[in-house]
């Protein structure tokens, strides 16, 4: 008889994910394990995090450009789907190959596990600090922002963006540091 | 540098685990199940870059029929003691 499977909605994982992740014998994934493609994918999750950013001032860009704008809509529609698509799929990679650490309770882990984590969460919450503080000056500095307006630059792409990375740094930084995962 | 920052600053602590688990035929995985925690874990401990807790001690030395002392010291053990 199965058990019921838990389902950690504050964390947004499941007790049978995290351990068929953390089972060694899921071979599934085992080449997203090692350091260098771990980082490979941390590299490529960050480049997605600045392309979706960078969806807040396409309408500035477009006009750098001097693209119309129905072709300007055309590339902007199916860029933004694609980084956007791309950086969700990154993000899955990314905590498939942390095996889920970075968000699993503690009940799931053990106490080195714990620890990783918990060490992973202080560096992310620095680097938090400085992504939050690079908006700040580009919010300043930068080509004027709107949120939810059809005309000029949305900055809601800059939101998504910084939610993603409030989502995946504390993975981002266990794939790069962790020699073993 | 922020992500250089030593992991692990404090007072090394050695161990015989390998020694011993290599002596009672158990695989690291063996030794995981027994002490409740991830195989991983017990190949930190055995290159000593990681330091138990207390408990972990006390479970991994009960798992392998040691005292605590016998397996764990602030001091290098003697090779082959």
């Amino acid at each position: 008889m199965s058990k019921k499977n838990k389902i950690y909605w504050f964390e947004g994982v499941t007790e049978k994910g995290v351990k068929s992740l953390l089972n060694e014998e899921d071979s599934k994934f085992r080449w997203l394990r090692p350091q260098r493609n771990r980082r490979v994918l941390v590299i490529l999750m960050a480049i997605g995090l600045v392309l979706t950013s960078m969806g807040s001032y396409w309408p500035t860009l477009k006009t750098n450009l001097n693209l119309s704008s129905e072709v300007g809509l055309i590339v902007y529609s199916i860029t933004a789907i694609f980084v956007i698509l791309a950086t969700i799929g990154c993000y899955s990679f990314l905590r498939i190959a942390v095996r889920s650490i970075a968000d699993a309770p503690d009940e799931l882990l053990d106490e080195r596990q714990i620890a990783v984590r918990n060490t992973s969460f202080r560096y992310a919450y620095f680097i938090l600090g400085y992504v939050i503080l690079a908006l700040m000056v580009m919010m300043i500095f930068g080509p004027e922002l709107q949120m939810f307006q059809s005309e000029g630059n949305n900055g809601s792409y800059v939101v998504i963006a910084t939610l993603f990375a409030c989502a995946a740094l504390p993975s981002m930084v266990m794939a790069w540091r962790e020699r073993d995962i | 540098m922020l992500l250089s920052m030593s992991r692990n600053p404090e007072e090394p602590v050695y161990n015989r685990i390998e020694e011993v688990r290599a002596s009672l035929g158990l695989s690291r995985q063996d030794l995981a199940d027994k002490a409740g925690v991830h195989y991983q874990t017990i190949g930190y401990l055995e290159r000593e870059e990681y330091s138990p807790s207390l408990v972990l001690a006390l479970r991994i030395a009960k798992s392998l029929n040691q005292e605590v002392s016998e397996l764990f010291s602030l001091t290098p053990f003697k090779k082959g003691k």
